[in-house]
Order: structure tokens, then sequence, then C-alpha cells
């Protein structure tokens, strides 16, 4: 887990370029959510409404990253919320919730695929999820957005899914995110650069993209 | 480690911009369902209260006066042992006013659980001695009723206002 050592350096790293930037720093939502879980444990179970509609969209992604469908995605999301309230009591360090949330869907996830693939003889999950889920890619308009979304759909699956969720939490989460993902603590650094950076540099080769 | 800071000076501001066209992207494309965080917290609930979810059994708008406005909603849920019926009354602001009805009637405490993120999480009313239950003024959007009895608890299905 995080040293709080760590925490400071990424805080520091979140006030220096503010793309994520909103009135609610990653650290102080982090704490505001970690309030919010320990008023749930004490009863309140209203108190988890906030943690739910601000992290659902998160669970969403994870699931869906996953190469589950919709209703797979919905089912599977809805599953982690329950067990959350079953295991409230175990969450060690309220501040890893996010994580927690994370690491849980992307199992259920698991669970699903596999189920799903026992009818495949030997086909393994992420093999199945290869193509990812299909979306109406006629809502994307613009041309940079339009190019960012084809070099994203070059990269492979696994830098799909960790960019996907990367790019949906605040900066401070990012380790715990990225280790949640199943990402081994001493490769996350390189793992998610070589992600970003393979798409940083087709982007970068790419005059619609890179000629603003 | 070699490299004990990872993080140091990462994302500068083209992976952020990178970062936050997937974000925006992956927003329009591939959205939750909508309302989808509602009903995670009514499936919360529900388990959490080991309640009984009531069904819809029936809505019917009834058009009382020349304006739409004075139309009414009315919904009815059924549970096993429990019925609740809520009209729905547009008010002149942007909220309604939700009148109820428990059958068999019963003086139980009514929780009417919102949609909003700040302010209140929920209403709550007390049925009188005829069953009926009036929240006066509620902000619209997606929300559900939680009907507390001795023991057992009953929970609607979310219903837009």
């Amino acid at each position: 887990m995080f040293s709080d050592g760590e925490v400071a350096v990424t805080a520091q790293a979140s006030a220096r370029s503010g793309a994520h930037a909103s009135d609610d720093t990653g650290s102080r939502r982090a704490e505001r959510l970690a309030r919010c879980l320990e008023r749930a444990r004490g009863g309140e179970i209203a108190a988890l409404d906030d943690v739910v509609r601000e992290l659902n969209p998160l669970l969403w992604h994870v699931a869906r990253a996953q190469g589950l469908d919709p209703g797979e995605a919905y089912d599977v999301v809805q599953t982690t919320w329950l067990e959350l309230l079953r295991r409230l009591d175990e969450i060690r360090a309220p501040a890893a919730l996010t994580s927690w949330l994370i690491s849980t869907t992307k199992r259920e996830a698991w669970r699903v695929n596999r189920s799903r693939s026992r009818v495949v003889d030997g086909a393994e999950p992420a093999e199945m999820a290869d193509s990812g889920p299909e979306l109406d890619e006629g809502l994307i308009t613009g041309e940079r957005d339009r190019a960012l979304w084809t070099h994203f759909r070059r990269l492979s699956r696994r830098c799909q899914e960790l960019l996907r969720v990367v790019a949906l939490v605040d900066r401070p989460d990012y380790t715990l995110v990225s280790e949640a993902l199943g990402m081994p603590h001493g490769s996350i650094g390189p793992t998610r650069g070589r992600c970003l950076a393979k798409l940083r540099e087709l982007l970068l080769a790419d005059p619609i993209w890179s000629t603003r | 480690m070699t490299d004990p800071d990872p993080l140091a000076g990462w994302p500068d501001e083209l992976d952020a911009e990178i970062l936050t066209g997937l974000r925006g992207l992956h927003a329009r494309l591939d959205p939750p369902p909508p309302e989808m965080a509602e009903q995670m917290l009514l499936a919360m609930a529900v388990a959490d209260l080991d309640a009984e979810l009531a069904a819809v059994s029936g809505e019917q708008l009834a058009g009382s006066g020349a304006r739409a406005s004075e139309q009414t909603r009315t919904i009815t849920f059924d549970a096993v042992s429990l019925t609740v019926m809520v009209s729905v009354v547009e008010r002149a602001d942007a909220r309604v006013r939700l009148d109820g009805w428990l059958a068999p009637a019963a003086p139980l405490r009514v929780e009417l659980r919102l949609p909003q993120t700040d302010g209140r999480a929920s209403l709550e009313a007390t049925a009188d001695d005829t069953g009926r239950f009036v929240f006066p003024a509620v902000p619209r959007g997606l929300v559900w009723l939680v009907v507390h009895r001795d023991g057992s608890t009953v929970v609607t299905p979310t219903f837009a206002l």
C-alpha cells in the first residue's frame, strides 16, 4: 500500500499541473470518501450515497474494460456494491476504498468472463475480451478526438484497460488504481509509462492530433 | 528500487491532455446507464434492510384541471402485506408534493430517498392512523420510498418525479 511519503509526492505532482483540476483535489476527495465509509460503518448506510454516485462510473468503466457487455457490467458493479455492504468492517484502510472497489469489480468481471469462456474450450478470458466492447464511434465529433480514439484502439487490450481506468481517477490515486488492476508494484511505473508513452508517440506522429 | 519515485513529474501537460481526452471519449461513447447509481443505491438499501421490494402494480395520470400543471399522477406499489399508493402533485415551483396512503392503514414511518448529492439524502414522514402521509415539497429526480415496520421493511422501486 501507499506510504505517507508517496502520498505527499503525488499530491505535489497534482499541484504542479492541474489537468483534472477541481475544487476537490484527489487527496481531499479520498479523505471525504473515507469519512463516508466511517459513517456507514457506524450504521449510517445513507452515507454511502455519495460514494456510490461518485465511484459508480469508475466501476462501470472497470467492468466494461474487462470486455463485459453492458448487462454483465451492470450486474458485476451491483455485486461489488452489495459486497461493499457485506464487508464494510473488513476494509482495513478506508483510504483504500477506491482500490478495494476496483479490485472487487475486476475479480467479479473475471469470474463472469471465465464462466462464459468455459463454453469455448481453452480460450483465455483475456482473449475473449480482445475486441473490446462495441461502441458507437459515430458519437465522436472532432478530428482530434477521432485521432485520439483511433490510436488508443491500436494499443494492447491491457494498455486500453489501464488507460481507460487511470484516466478516470485523480492523480494521487494512480498508484492505488494500477495496483488494484493487478499491476505488480515494481512494474507500475514502467507499465503505465509504456502504455501512455506508446499512445503519446502515435499521437505526436499524427499531424491531425499534434498540429493544433 | 532503482526508481523510488516513478510518479515524480508525471504526468506532464501532454500526458494530462491525453488522459483528459480519453476520459471525455469514454464518458461520451460508453457512459453508465442513466440512473444506474440510483438503482445501485436501491439495491443496497434492499439488501441492507433485508427489505421486501414492492412491485409497481399500477400507474395512472388523472388530468383534472384545464392546465397540465393540475394533472396528478398516481402510482401503486404492492408488497405481500402492504400496498403503498402515492400521488404526485405539481407545485408552482420546481418541486412536487407527494401524497401517500398505506393499506392496511397503520401509523408507520415512511422515508423518501432523494437523488441529490448535496443536501439531504432522505425526507421522513409518519403516516397517520388512516395510513395517510405527505411530503409537501420534494425536489425532482429519481426517488424511492422505504416503509419501516416492526421487524420488516418495504422498499418501492425507484420512480421519477
